[in-house]
C-alpha cells in the first residue's frame, strides 16, 4: 500500500473526481475533513491544482492542500486526469529531449558486469540475459505491480496476460502519455519492463528520467529489447537500469529476470513455477 | 498455469501476431517505395527503422524466428542511413531491397 507522500501533485495536474467520490459528496454524511470536502466540490476535471489553491486561498506551495490531495487520491475519492496529460509542463520536462548520458564511472561499472553476464548468457544459449541487479526492496507480498512499456499491441497483451497468469498487476503502457500516466497511477509500479524504440520516446531518455527523478528513482526497470547490440546493453546498465533483455525473449527468462529484480524467491506464491 | 494453458495463449497470440503481419508488411513496402526512389525522408526512415525493429523484437518470441532474423537484418541495413534520411546510393538501395525481399518471404511463409 503507498503511502500518501509517495503521491506526486503539482500545481500543472488537473483532477477528476472518482466513483466513490462522487458518492461521498452526494451522501449525507462524511468522515472527511472540511479541507478535503472543499477540495472534492473544486474537483472538476479542468480546474488545475492551481487554480484549486488560488480559489482556496492559499500560497501555490501549500502544505495542508498538497497532503489533502494525496489523502483523496490514497482513498480513492480522486484520481489523475487523464487528459491533461498532454500539454503537462512535467510531462514535456520528463521526456525532453535532452540526449541521455551516463557518466563515465557508470559505463565502465556497466562494462564489468556486462562482461561478466555475457558468460552467462552464451551458456544459456540466449545473446543477452544480463547483469540482474536485485533492487533494495520491501518483502514480496504478492501482486506487484509491473508497468509494461511496450508499444507492439500482441506482444503487449502476451506480457500482461503472462504476468498476471504468474500473480503480478500488470499495466500496460505503449506511448509517452501513457508512460507517465503509468508512472503516476497510485499505486506506483514495484517494476517496469521498458522498451526502447517508443513511436515517441525513447526508453533510454525515460530510464535517466526515472534515475533523476526522487520518486521514481529508485523503481527497478528491466529493459526489454530488440536493440540487442552491445553498445544498446552498456547503455541501458549505465543508465541504471536493473537487468536488460532482448528480444526475442524466453518468456520463462523474464518471469526468471522480473523474480530476480523484484527479490522473489522461485516458487513463492506459486509464480516461477515455469522456470527451471 | 499449465504447459497446456500455456501453449494455448501463445497459439492464440502468435495466431493474432500473424493475421496483423500483412499490415506490418504493407507499411513496410509502402515506406520503403518512398526512400528507394533516394529522396530524403527522415520521417520515413524512422518509422521504416522502428516499424522493423518491433517485427524483429517481437516475431521470434511469437515462433516466427526467420521474420524476426530478416527485419532485424534490414534494420541493421538501414540503420547506416537514419541520419542521412535517404538511401542515396545504388548499391546501397540494391541491398535494403534484397534484404526486404528476403523478410517478405520469410513473412509469407
Amino acid at each position: 500500500m503507498p503511502s500518501a507522500s509517495s503521491i506526486l501533485v503539482s500545481n500543472e495536474d488537473v483532477y477528476i473526481l472518482t466513483f466513490r467520490g462522487k458518492n461521498e459528496l452526494q451522501g449525507g454524511e462524511t468522515g472527511l475533513s472540511a479541507l478535503a470536502l472543499e477540495l472534492l466540490v473544486l474537483i472538476d476535471g479542468k480546474a488545475t491544482v492551481a487554480q484549486i489553491r488560488q480559489r482556496l486561498k492559499v500560497a501555490p506551495d501549500d502544505v495542508k492542500v498538497t497532503q489533502a490531495i494525496q489523502e483523496l487520491v490514497l482513498q480513492g475519492f480522486a484520481d489523475l486526469s487523464r487528459n491533461q496529460l498532454t500539454q503537462s509542463p512535467e510531462l514535456i520536462e520528463f521526456f525532453s529531449e535532452k540526449p541521455a548520458q551516463p557518466s563515465d564511472s557508470a559505463l565502465n561499472q556497466a562494462k564489468t558486469e556486462a562482461e561478466s553476464g555475457i558468460t552467462t548468457l552464451q551458456q544459456h544459449g540466449y545473446y543477452v540475459r544480463i547483469a540482474m541487479r536485485p533492487a533494495a526492496r520491501r518483502k514480496p507480498d504478492g501482486g506487484e505491480v509491473i508497468l509494461v512499456v511496450e508499444d507492439d499491441p500482441t506482444l503487449s497483451k502476451f506480457l500482461r496476460q503472462y504476468l498476471e497468469i504468474e500473480g503480478f498487476v500488470a499495466r500496460t503502457a505503449a506511448n509517452r502519455n501513457e508512460i507517465l500516466l503509468g508512472l503516476r497511477h497510485q499505486p506506483p509500479p514495484d517494476l517496469v519492463l521498458l522498451d526502447v524504440m517508443l513511436p515517441d520516446a525513447d526508453g533510454f531518455n525515460i530510464l535517466m528520467r526515472m534515475r533523476e527523478h526522487p520518486q521514481l528513482k529508485a523503481v527497478p526497470v528491466l529493459m526489454l529489447t530488440a536493440k540487442a547490440t552491445r553498445e544498446s546493453v552498456l547503455k541501458g546498465l549505465a543508465g541504471g537500469a536493473n537487468g536488460y533483455i532482448t528480444k526475442p525473449f524466453q518468456p520463462d527468462s523474464l518471469i526468471t529476470a522480473v523474480n530476480t529484480v523484484l527479490g522473489i524467491p522461485k516458487d513463492l506464491f506459486g509464480r516461477g513455477s515455469r522456470v527451471e | 498455469m499449465s504447459d497446456d494453458d500455456f501453449s494455448r495463449m501463445m497459439a492464440a497470440l502468435s495466431a493474432e501476431f500473424r493475421q496483423g503481419l500483412p499490415g506490418q508488411m504493407a507499411t513496410v513496402d509502402r515506406l520503403w517505395q518512398r526512400l528507394s526512389s533516394g529522396h530524403t525522408e527522415a520521417a520515413s526512415m524512422a518509422e521504416l527503422i522502428r516499424t522493423l525493429h518491433t517485427l524483429a523484437g517481437s516475431a521470434g518470441t511469437f515462433g516466427l524466428a526467420e521474420v524476426g532474423a530478416a527485419a532485424a537484418a534490414a534494420e541493421s541495413g538501414l540503420e547506416t542511413y537514419r541520419e542521412a534520411g535517404a538511401v542515396a546510393d545504388e548499391a546501397g538501395r540494391a541491398e535494403i531491397s534484397r534484404v526486404l525481399e528476403a523478410l517478405r518471404r520469410a513473412a509469407s511463409a
